[in-house]
């Protein structure tokens, strides 16, 4: 029964996004720059027994929060305040809703 | 109701989203030469990023073995087995096999030839064969040398046999570690072969001793190594730099025999690490340059010298960025973005890189560099103010978290890539 409701409202949510998004739906996104050498460590796939912190589906203010945190020196870190140097205010921001919407 | 205008404005924009709409379809065949830290990635994530592309992953062996992490092998803190891993992952990404090797490229007829003379033809190709050793660039090391002195800078028969000989050795023997000049694949990796090596002489074999016969005067990481060598193995670790007369010269494998301008070492261990140089592949496709190495445009990694041919990782000349698995891994991804744009009549925008690569002194010491990288005047350039070594003073369990990091980086990249 409730597929049944569910699948129009799916196809209407599909279609609306292909309008929205203004071009052909991707299967994946490359993200704005930098965004893709992260995940060389923070992982787009659940890695069990890691010791660095997952960040996709992370609230996109706490990622800015942290990066910006780290980039100053306020939060320590080993290698993250090295990397995050190399990034600006609206390059985080960018990176940050990326990773947000990313899987969980 | 719709005034005449904005009926027109309606149909203007439908008219312009519809051929959008089909040219930004990238369809089309890549081809990727090269199962190893970048090739795998970049096939990948090209199938990820547009599932209707045709992607075939050109690779003789049926399993990578990672160079990362290989020198805890030769200390017996791993077994090769760990460092091994098949193309199944790769394959279920919708990644077509070719199981066999490319022996020729023809760029202008965009065609990759195999081994059974069978041809592939491609609208792009990817060239990630990593380094070869230059054979005849040291005198007497060739292939049949590199039996008695292994170089082990290709993980897999060479590591073992490192390995089977530090663990024959008599207690007091010398091990010698021979250091390349610069570029070669993974700038920390001879210094980090020496640390995990006197870790476990310490332990096994505490008279002998490791020399390290290095053709550079500086190295990566440099003071973080030798303070730790001061530290925790004083008079085991020996480095010898170029204005010291460090670079080999010259090798007699039969007797174990490495030569400098000043002295011959007799070794009862000798690791030369050799000259190295972008994959024969490169060679042949035309891609790599008078040094060896492949020029590339810092954006998709476009060969200079061949149009449609794209080039990552160790082979290719990447400004500031190292050659290692973190970079090759961070360059694919970069580069297959831009290959679903140029595909789709699209200009690639600008992108960002990072390198970040551990090196393990001990078991739970570890020790870092990471860079930041963008395009600047043709090359990728360090940016400014970012990036660096870990500190030379720390407090706490620094060093142990680096190490920590370091096999969880290992653990994550693998998955990513092979998983």
């Amino acid at each position: 029964m409730r597929h049944r409701l569910l699948l129009p409202v799916l196809a209407s949510a599909l279609l609306l996004a292909s309008f929205l998004g203004g071009g052909p739906v991707r299967a994946a996104d490359s993200g704005p720059p930098g965004a893709s050498s992260c995940t060389g460590c923070h992982a787009a796939k659940r890695i069990p027994d890691s010791v660095i912190p997952r960040i996709a589906g992370r609230k996109a203010s706490d990622i800015v929060q942290f990066m910006r945190e780290y980039r100053s020196g306020a939060w320590p870190s080993s290698v993250m305040g090295r990397i995050a140097k190399g990034f600006d205010d609206q390059q985080i921001d960018a990176i940050a809703a990326w990773f947000a919407a990313q899987p969980e | 109701m719709a005034t005449r205008r904005t009926f027109l404005k309606l149909t203007a924009a439908a008219s312009l989203a519809a051929p959008s709409i089909a040219s930004a379809q990238a369809s089309g065949r890549v081809v990727v030469v090269g199962g190893g830290f970048g090739g795998a990635t970049a096939a990948r994530t090209l199938k990820a990023l547009e599932p209707k592309l045709t992607v075939t992953l050109v690779e003789p062996n049926p399993v990578f073995t990672a160079c990362p992490f290989s020198n805890n092998v030769l200390a017996a803190l791993r077994e090769i087995s760990q460092q091994q891993f098949g193309y199944d992952g790769v394959q279920k990404a919708g990644v077509v096999l070719a199981q066999t090797s490319a022996t020729a490229v023809d760029a202008s007829g965009k065609s990759v030839t195999l081994s059974d003379g069978s041809k592939l033809a491609y609208d792009r190709l990817v060239l990630s064969p990593g380094i070869d050793i230059n054979w005849g660039a040291l005198p007497g090391y060739d292939e049949s040398a590199a039996e008695k002195m292994p170089h082990a800078w290709k993980a897999g028969a060479q590591t073992v046999l490192l390995r089977q000989q530090l663990q024959a050795m008599d207690d007091g023997g010398l091990v010698i570690i021979s250091s390349p000049a610069n570029p070669f694949r993974c700038p920390p990796g001879p210094y980090e072969r020496a640390s995990l090596i006197a870790y476990w002489l310490k332990i096994w074999k505490p008279k002998s001793k490791l020399l390290i016969l290095d053709s550079k005067d500086a190295f990566s990481k440099q003071r973080l190594f030798q303070n730790a060598w001061a530290q925790m193995y004083p008079g085991l670790i020996e480095w010898v730099s170029l204005s010291q007369g460090g670079k080999v010269t010259a090798v007699d494998a039969a007797s174990l025999t490495v030569a400098t301008d000043f002295a011959r070492h007799k070794a009862a261990v000798a690791n030369i690490i050799p000259p190295q140089k972008a994959g024969t592949i490169a060679q042949k496709a035309g891609v790599a340059d008078r040094t060896g190495w492949c020029p590339v445009e810092p954006v998709a990694f476009e060969s200079t010298l061949q149009p449609g041919i794209h080039v990552i990782g160790d082979s290719a000349i990447m400004g500031g960025m190292p050659k290692s698995a973190f970079a090759a891994n961070a360059q694919a991804k970069v580069c297959a973005a831009a290959i679903v744009e140029l595909l789709a009549g699209r200009k690639p925008v600008d992108p960002i890189l990072i390198n970040t690569c551990y090196s393990l002194v001990a078991p739970d010491y570890g020790i870092s560099v990471a860079g930041v990288y963008r395009p600047d005047k043709g090359v990728l350039a360090d940016i400014p103010g970012a990036g660096g070594n870990s500190p030379l003073e720390v407090v706490g369990g620094f060093r142990g978290q680096e190490a920590l990091y370091a096999s969880s980086w290992f653990k994550t990249i693998t998955t990513e890539v092979f998983g």
